[in-house]
């Protein structure tokens, strides 16, 4: 049994702690501040701790005034979570400026709920519109790896913070890869759910047609019970669903028994590095599977994401672009500019190609229930470094770090990422890729993967 | 090349006076990189060819 104060200490053994009366709730506040403070000269993965706040939550939990699954779990958001009485910095300068947050974001006071606490928002990349975890106002999250290298974005201070020890869980953001891409380069246990599945009210939104909500954690276990405490409908949110919520917790012990497992070939076996498909043959290989499928006009869906992307997250900082060009991260600013000029015939057209690429991508879900693919072309690269060789061809690494995740978001289907620690190297990502509302069967190989020791969070 | 990059490079430029959008002169050239590249990124969808009938499927409900 893992020490409940230590930082290798899951959700679900602190929660187990707690509620046991083995640890207070005060105590793991404390360790954790502890931790935070010792780390962030380097890791630099918070820019809000909300100590005061944690404190008196935890004094509150061990008077017995709350109960919950996440009993006395310290967690952390990515910034453009609301947290009340702070502005809700999105990665931005621009922000700050604006109102306070009067009341938490939807997940927040999910996870409160279910009797965890918040100890503060986390850096990310400028309005999310980043893989790297850079930031010219509040500088790079840093990879616990390699400090010298990128913890991945947009979600990068929740990739560093779980992946330093300094909190279990951290929620973070996905549009286009934004939690899948920093769990795979910080060797973390991620899942993107499916498109509606998760409120995002009291979020500062991106992409409207592919923003997504989710969790980062050291264990497959972790990620299931966080998913099942945050699930349920929210009329804040216009697309979040109303099916009833769908707990996978009690199905992990399932195992794989069942589920019919692929491999992503064409667009998914090439245009990356080797470690990227290594670790995709490592997991099909625990899993028994050897069928590979194809999914159609991947390259297409990559493009029609990344058109969207551009032309829906330029068209919400239009206004900024015009008053505050100045004050925007250079890397970001001529990239929404840039964005705000592309004709509009381009969006219709990705727009309309989505429905078809559902429909081609849904049908294969009829012959397999979780597609193997990789999360990153790549390890993690190093901090400032702007171009990237993948399969012999040089590439911009904000541009391309996306290039597997993109694909899959654009529809909106829930994925878990299942990291793997390389002795010597740098951990890597892969998907494990479901049907929409079929977050379970991608969390089960998850949880099978950690089982067999394939998959794991970075030793403590 | 040299045509395109010429193409763009106005297509930016008057775009942007549309938009009502004043692209500084030092910010221009980066602006034109990433339209450049968006152009490349694009071309697997503006590429395809669509049925007419192919409609997209928003979201919202009346």
């Amino acid at each position: 049994m893992t020490d409940p104060l230590s930082k290798a200490a899951t959700a679900t053994e602190i929660s187990g702690a707690v509620m046991s009366g083995k640890v207070k709730a005060a105590a793991v506040i404390d360790a954790t501040l502890k931790r935070i403070e010792a780390a962030e000269p380097t890791i630099n993965a918070f820019t809000d701790v909300v100590a005061a706040r944690a404190r008196q939550r935890a004094a509150e939990i061990d008077a017995g005034l709350h109960r919950g699954p996440l009993l006395g779990v310290p967690f952390a958001v990515k910034n453009l979570f609301d947290i009340a009485g702070l502005p809700t910095r999105a990665g931005s300068k621009i922000n700050v400026d604006g109102p306070k947050a009067e009341r938490d974001g939807a997940l927040v006071r999910k996870l409160e709920a279910a009797g965890a606490i918040l100890v503060g928002g986390l850096n990310m990349g400028e309005y999310a519109y980043d893989f790297t975890g850079e930031n010219a106002h509040y500088g790079p999250s840093r990879n616990p790896h390699d400090p010298m290298r990128m913890s991945g974005g947009s979600s990068g201070g929740s990739g560093a913070a779980v992946a330093a020890g300094e909190v279990p869980l951290a929620l973070g953001s996905d549009t286009n890869g934004s939690i899948r891409v920093p769990s795979s380069l910080c060797g973390l246990f991620g899942l993107k759910p499916t498109y509606g599945r998760l409120s995002r009210a009291g979020s500062f939104p991106f992409v409207d047609s592919f923003d997504h909500l989710g969790p980062i954690a050291r264990s497959a276990e972790d990620l299931a019970l966080s998913f099942d405490a945050m699930q349920g409908w929210d009329s804040d949110d216009p697309v979040c669903t109303d099916r009833p919520a769908d707990p996978t917790l009690p199905r992990l012990i399932e195992g794989v028994d069942g589920l019919r497992i692929a491999i992503a070939g064409d667009y998914f076996a090439k245009g990356g590095e080797p470690e990227a498909f290594e670790a995709v043959a490592t997991v099909a290989k625990a899993l028994g599977a050897t069928r590979t499928v194809v999914l159609p006009q991947a390259a297409a869906a990559r493009a029609a994401a990344y058109v969207i992307t551009a032309i829906e997250g330029a068209q919400l900082h239009l206004p900024r672009l015009r008053t505050r060009p100045q004050d925007f991260d250079p890397d970001t600013r001529e990239r929404f500019m840039a964005g705000a000029l592309l004709p509009g015939a381009w969006y219709v057209k990705a727009q309309r190609f989505r429905r078809q690429y559902r429909a081609h991508v849904l049908k294969l879900f009829e012959e397999v229930d979780v597609i193997l693919a990789p999360a990153t072309p790549c390890t993690a690269p190093k901090l400032g470094q702007t171009m990237m060789t993948l399969d012999g061809v040089e590439l911009a690494v904000r541009a391309n770090l996306g290039i597997y995740t993109q694909p899959i978001s654009f529809i909106g289907l829930p994925v878990a990422v299942a990291p793997l620690q390389r002795p010597g190297g740098l951990p890597i990502g892969v998907q494990l890729i479901a049907k929409p509302y079929n977050e379970q069967a991608a969390l089960r190989v998850a949880a099978h993967l950690q089982k067999l020791g394939v998959a794991a969070a970075p030793p403590a | 090349m040299a045509e395109q990059k010429r193409d763009v490079a106005r297509m930016v430029e008057e775009g942007a006076k549309t938009a009502g959008l004043a692209i500084a002169p030092e910010y221009l050239p980066n602006v034109i990189l990433n339209v450049e590249r968006s152009l490349m990124i694009a071309q697997p969808l503006l590429e395809l060819d669509l049925e007419d009938d192919l409609m997209s499927a928003p979201v919202f409900r009346p």
